[in-house]
């Protein structure tokens, strides 16, 4: 049986050689997975690993987690600030404090002579919570301007703005326990396998000692959907049509949770008029999914010993996105699905740290879930951070969608921009570049110096990149986890918390005002702010947050631990305590497929990537799973128009065109077609990304393209190539 | 400042989760392929030794140590997430280029009844290593540990014959390294009573670990075959699967290998055919991939290697076979004839050693002589070299009239020498010529593994054998003789309608063949079309003129220049013949993702210069 030889020679076996292994969070996505960094006798970054005896990922990572360590030293790092005078010189090394002063000494010169909010900040949901606490005081305490907004309006703003108009506050309810109570899943326009691979696990593991109907609505035929009992592949953007279709079966056939519904909410009786429009035939015609269906998930949510909905993009990069948050809002409510275990609406967030700006950054109001708009709050933040009450504006300034119309308009002219791509990131890429050539004054900080925004900069600032820095970021489920300082920041890269604080002292009102020095020091600030209230951090600290791989909040002083729901006892922030059931008229303003452009257009995430590829682009065994853009398409579709698999097509819409390889597949309907965001001058060139009303976050889902297979090959797939430059 | 023994196992938690610990396991005796799972009895010596693994002496108490061990996978759940390559890639710490786990996969159905079969593999640890036995070597062992099949990188000499045999793409030749490693089990985690680092780090519940033939918790099936994996009679593999899904009848790759996965009703096991749904149908020269691939060295080398040893042949036997004039001329026109004959072999043996990924191992390739074909050829060729040399020198001297005379017991000495390396020339001829033959028949290589290499071999033999000392011969003594030019045309004739044969068969065969075979002969009708209908062309004008040669002869300055024109002729077949020979294999891999092991965008990637960047996990370019 046995081959081979008898005298064997040792194995050999790759060995990193860590002698230290550090505690953080990861970097990526807002699931919040506990990682070890792996150090080496010379104090490298070497391995990462899952932390065991953490909650959320119980020793688990994703693909992008387990090569982690790489991205400390990765290609494209900024070494030393950067500053030219106009956008075409070429740029110039120089030290922080020519770079800082030439900063604010611009933010000063903007100011005055076109008024405080003719510059404008847009931030990120990357850098941590403490970091996102200071440069909102910085921000609307000392630099003064309202138009000052995160790129969270590109992922979660919708989520916020549902969670406030149902509940009357941001926060998402649920927790990952929830899977393992649950009686029925839906999923909407959530793909767990590619984007949150460990919740996926998660929810896989709850599946695997206990089935129950796990639902899901995709227009794509994703992993999740083809696991899924039930896939419902709805036609885009009308998410909204199906959840009243559903309220419509529930309240029809008395399924509803009456006593829930007339204890703890207001306005039923309008949304059930409302409702009563879209019974299961009408709502058929609309999203396209069958009555029967439709009948059959009402049923089964509502009759579910307890249900629970997650949704990502899907349902919010939508002209109807916090409407549809609110739609799944009002579904759990009158089946009495909030604040029970495995009875939730459960936002599954983007980013690592999202959570964290919109608890803690100001950038739609003050900290700590405080308003603008709220006399009081304006009072109690004023005081604790010694400025003038009146120094904060009553309303909350523009969104970040909203800041670049204002830039191309003229009404802005000096931006900072921190951890974020608009470049890459946002819709109509000829408009952007249009609008950003337009500034007196660009700022980009960023840890990577070929940020593709960084074409347009006066001033490059380099900063440190994740556990480089130490601090805090909030996941999904309202964890506050710690990442802790693995390694030294990259050459003369500065964390985000110092650059801020540094700014601060430049400005006559930073001088006056407190900015705690360390990660440690800010923390006790959000202590104290947070203390009593629903986001309740008071029973925190660093050390604590370790020690329990993290801890949900709230957190009260005294408490042994977090919370794992919210709303348990069916009181909500509305002042009266009461949710709000709240009608959703469905209007179709999507750009729909037509004649000269029959194509939809979606787009979204793919597993080896994050964002803009600034990190995982450089990352070979990440990168080599998608090294270029591609679309997916419909084969039938193709044949049609003489596209061929693996050859290059040329997209065009009434924004632009764009040139991307072809990947043919069933799994995207015939008069659809799918391309993963993440690459520079592709999808977004065609993009359009109508605003939701309520949340300003751009459709990037919706739109309509036509489709021709590029004229000649090789010059297609040159354009493409020289868009590469990582 | 840290104990430093502490890295050995860097791998290890404190806080270890339940699912990465090896399960207990309750195992039959004998596995389906009729050999027992408990690979050594306790008593046996290979019992309780030290992997030795990172210079660690220690022993495993593992109650499991001596089973056959294998993988599990359940592809009703494999999501394509990712984590099983790259933990496994983290901790063998592998550049982007290289993994030893991969994941494509196959789709069918129609939107949106649309279904992905994802499919995870790795090295499969077989009852029946073929890289094992193939590798000229000894680079690989089979343990009685897990029965894990390892591979040494400083043993290897990097020729890549493992990369050939093995039917699931599990040897990776690392160009930038010259030499191939491949899965290790994580036989480091094991001893440890761990599951290896891909096992571990699954997200889907599809990738499992354990002593072969055991259905893990909460499963249900032990198959062996799945659409897109290839047959498992070919190695006995141990790997496992699960996959009770309903499947669309016919799945599909999205790779650039123009297969698809079909089966007859619902009951039956999917097998591979042609696809030519995605496929460019039109026909091609496609010349300059047919002759700048990685196998020039092997082109060169057989065309060589097989002309002198048919020269020496025909030099050998000629006479008996009724070819007087041949062996005359070789006799006639000995020192240039010989000194040409070993000129060309050299240059076949040093392009083909220079070839290998270390070449200063060459000493290596006979290690595996017991059961490697690519072992023997490597003595026989080399025993045929030393003999031809040796015969050369010897016959050579006794031309000049030097040391005939000589005589040791009655014996003449330098007749006595010659004899012996003419003999011994003889013998490793045939040996080297057999196994040559032999190394190519690979079941994991349905386009070579057919009898029609066995005649091309031989033609090219035949063919060049008599060409080359014809050709040698006639410019050597400047003369165009006659028995000389029509015997060479016979026997160059005889090999070429034995090409003809076997080429004729072996289209016939493919054509009939299911999966790879079916592709290997689309592609040969296809992409390089225009240069397989030039070669069949060329074959068949070459036939004629051979037939109307061996009649009428060749006359004169315009015999001499006909003879040039049909020399070359005869020369761009052959290498048009064998550079498809080599480009147009397929092996029986597992299906690959659009970009990842997707030979198709790897070519792309290096067209348009993506490849130039690290991260895009292409090498720019072959050695």
């Amino acid at each position: 049986m046995l081959f081979g030889r008898n005298k064997k020679n040792p194995i050999k076996i790759a060995d990193k050689g860590v002698v230290e292994w550090k505690y953080t969070t990861c970097g990526y996505c807002s699931t919040g997975c506990s990682i070890e960094v792996g150090l080496d006798d010379k104090g490298e970054a070497v391995a990462s690993r899952g932390v065991g005896g953490a909650d959320v990922n119980r020793g688990k990572l994703c693909l992008k987690g387990i090569f982690e360590h790489e991205l400390f030293r990765s290609a494209g790092r900024g070494k030393t600030p950067l500053i030219r005078e106009r956008r075409f010189d070429e740029f110039q090394e120089t030290n922080w404090d020519t770079a800082l002063d030439k900063v604010s000494g611009e933010i000063t010169r903007i100011q005055e002579k076109y008024g405080r909010d003719s510059f404008a900040i847009v931030s990120t949901g990357q850098i941590m919570t403490e970091e996102f606490y200071t440069l909102g005081k910085l921000a609307r305490g000392v630099i003064g301007t309202n138009n000052y907004d995160g790129n969270t309006t590109l992922c979660m703003s919708s989520a916020v703005s549902g969670y406030k108009r149902s509940f009357g506050s941001d926060g998402p309810p649920g927790c990952y326990e929830d899977f393992e109570h649950t009686d029925c899943l839906l999923a909407m326009g959530s793909n767990l396998p590619e984007q949150h691979p460990v919740i996926f696990w998660r929810l896989k593991e709850a599946l695997e000692k206990r089935k129950f109907p796990v639902i899901v609505v995709d227009p794509r035929v994703t992993m999740l959907a083809q696991m899924a009992d039930m896939h419902l592949a709805i036609t885009p953007g009308t998410d909204v049509v199906l959840l009243n279709a559903l309220a419509y079966v529930i309240l029809d056939e008395g399924l509803e949770d009456r006593a829930y519904i007339d204890a703890n909410t207001n306005g039923a009786k309008e949304f059930e008029e409302l409702v009563a429009q879209y019974d299961p035939v009408t709502a058929s015609r609309i999203c396209g999914i069958d009555e029967d269906t439709i009948r059959n998930v009402a049923r089964i949510y509502a009759k579910a010993g307890s249900a629970m909905t997650i949704w990502t993009m899907g349902i919010n990069q939508s002209t109807h996105g916090s409407d549809g948050v609110v739609g799944i809002n009002n579904l759990n409510l009158i089946t009495g699905n909030i604040g029970k275990p495995g009875g939730t609406s459960l936002s599954i967030t983007g980013q690592c740290n999202a959570m964290g700006t919109r608890e803690w950054s100001s950038c739609s109001g003050l900290p700590g879930y405080r308003a603008l708009e709220k006399p009081q709050d304006r009072k109690d933040i004023a005081e604790f951070w010694g400025v003038d009450e009146d120094f904060f504006p009553e309303k909350r300034g523009l969104f970040m969608t909203d800041i670049f119309p204002a830039i191309e308009t003229g009404q802005i002219k000096g931006l900072w921009v921190i951890a974020t791509n608009p470049m890459t990131s946002m819709t109509n890429t000829a408009r952007i570049r249009k609008t950003l050539e337009k500034l007196d004054f660009l700022v980009v900080q960023d840890a990577y110096a070929d940020v593709e925004t960084n074409e347009y900069s006066h001033v490059y600032l380099p900063a440190a990149v994740w556990a480089e820095k130490e601090g805090c970021f909030t996941n999904t489920e309202r964890r506050v986890n710690l990442i802790s300082n693995v390694i030294e920041p990259f050459e003369d890269s500065k964390p985000d918390l110092w650059i801020f604080n540094e700014m601060a002292k430049r400005f006559e009102q930073g001088r006056k005002v407190k900015f705690p020095e360390t990660a440690s020091g800010v923390f006790d600030e959000l202590r104290t702010l947070s203390k009593g209230r629903m986001l309740d951090y008071s029973g925190m600290s660093h050390e604590k947050i370790e020690a329990q791989r993290g801890i949900q909040w709230p957190c009260s002083d005294g408490d042994e631990t977090g919370t794992q729901r919210l709303y348990t006892d069916g009181k909500f922030q509305y002042a009266d305590g009461k949710a709000k059931l709240i009608p959703l008229p469905f209007i179709d303003n999507n750009e729909k497929p037509d004649e000269k452009y029959p194509f939809w257009l979606n787009s979204g995430r793919v597993v080896e990537h994050f964002h803009t590829r600034t990190r995982t682009g450089k990352v070979g065994n990440l990168n080599k799973f998608s090294p270029t853009p591609y679309m997916e398409m419909n084969p039938d579709a193709a044949k049609a128009l003489g596209i061929t698999h693996g050859g290059y097509a040329r997209l065009t819409s009434r924004r632009g065109d764009a040139i991307v390889m072809v990947q043919l597949t069933q799994r995207v309907a015939p008069n659809a077609v799918f391309i993963p965001f993440h690459f520079h001058e592709c999808v977004n060139r065609i993009s359009l990304g109508l605003l939701d009303p309520h949340s300003r976050q751009p459709a990037f889902k919706q739109a309509a393209v036509k489709i021709e297979a590029a004229n000649d090959q090789q010059v297609a797939a040159q354009t493409n190539a020289v868009s590469r430059t990582y | 400042m840290l104990d430093k023994t502490t890295s050995k196992k860097y791998f290890l938690r404190d806080d270890e989760q339940e699912y990465a610990f090896l399960s207990d396991a309750n195992a039959p005796k004998k596995n389906r392929y009729g050999n027992s799972i408990e690979l050594i009895e306790e008593t046996n010596k290979l019992a309780g030794k030290s992997l030795n693994i990172n210079g660690d002496s220690s022993v495993s108490a593992n109650p499991d140590r001596y089973k056959q061990h294998g993988f599990y996978f359940n592809a009703d759940n494999c999501i394509s997430c990712h984590a099983c390559e790259s933990a496994c890639s983290e901790k063998n710490d592998l550049p982007p280029h290289l993994a030893y786990r991969a994941v494509g996969y196959v789709e069918g159905g129609s939107y949106p009844s649309y279904t992905r079969l994802n499919i995870s593999m790795a090295c499969n640890h077989c009852d029946d290593p073929v890289c094992l036995k193939g590798c000229p070597t000894r680079a690989y062992t089979k343990f009685a540990e897990y029965g894990a099949v390892l591979q040494d990188p400083d043993i290897c000499f990097g020729c890549g014959y493992c990369t050939w045999v093995c039917p699931y793409n599990a040897p990776q030749l690392d160009m930038t390294k010259g030499h191939v490693h491949k899965c290790n089990m994580c036989v480091d985690r094991l001893e440890q009573g761990l599951k290896p680092a891909c096992t571990s780090a699954c997200l889907a519940g599809a990738l499992d670990f354990g002593v072969t033939e055991t259905t893990p918790e909460n499963r249900q099936q032990l198959k062996t075959q799945i659409p897109g994996f290839p047959t498992p009679e070919i190695t006995k593999p141990n790997i496992r699967f699960q996959q009770t899904n309903s499947l669309p009848n016919e799945m599909k790759r999205t790779d650039s290998v123009p297969l698809k996965y079909r089966r007859d009703g619902t009951a039956g096991e999917f097998e591979a055919e042609l696809d030519t749904s995605k496929a460019d149908t039109n026909k091609y020269w496609n010349l300059k991939k047919l002759l700048s691939s990685h196998e020039n060295a092997h082109i060169i080398f057989t065309l060589t290697s097989q002309s002198v040893i048919g020269a020496f042949m025909l030099l050998m036997f000629g006479a008996d076979i009724g070819l007087a004039s041949l062996t005359n001329s070789f006799v006639n026109s000995f020192i240039p004839v010989m000194a040409t004959l070993l000129i060309i072999f050299s240059i076949g043996m040093v392009k083909l050693n220079l070839h290998l990924g270390k070449p200063q191992r060459f000493y290596r390739g006979f290690n595996n002589w017991r059961l490697s074909p690519l072992s023997r050829e490597i003595a026989g060729v080399t025993l045929f070299f030393m003999g031809f040399a040796g015969f050369a020198l010897f016959a050579g001297l006794s031309q000049y009239g030097l040391f005939t005379t000589v005589e040791l017991f009655s014996f003449n000495v330098l007749n006595v020498v010659t004899t012996i390396s003419a003999a011994i020339a003889v013998l490793g001829g045939v040996v080297g010529l057999y196994y040559m033959i032999k190394l190519y028949l690979i079941p994991a290589r349905p386009y070579w593994n057919h009898w029609q290499t066995a005649t091309s071999f031989i033609s090219t033999a035949l063919v060049f054998g008599a060409v080359s000392i014809a050709v040698i011969s006639s410019i050597a003594t400047a003369t165009l003789d006659s028995s000389l030019v029509s015997q060479t045309a016979l026997v160059a004739l005889a090999g070429l309608v034995l090409e003809g044969i076997g080429l004729l068969a072996h289209a016939r065969d493919l054509k009939k063949h299911k999966g790879e075979g079916a592709v290997s002969h689309f592609e040969q009708t296809t992409r390089y079309g225009k240069s397989y209908w030039l070669r069949n062309g060329l074959l068949l004008i070459n036939m004629i003129a051979l037939a109307v040669i061996a009649v009428l002869g060749l006359n004169g300055l315009s015999g001499v220049l006909i003879g040039l024109v049909l020399f070359s002729s005869l020369v761009v077949s052959a290498v048009i013949s064998r550079a498809l020979f080599y480009v147009l294999v397929i092996p029986t891999t597992m299906p690959g993702a659009f970009f990842w092991r997707n030979k198709g965008f790897q070519e792309h990637a290096r067209e348009t210069g993506l490849a130039e960047m690290q991260q895009v996990g292409v090498l720019p370019g072959h050695h």
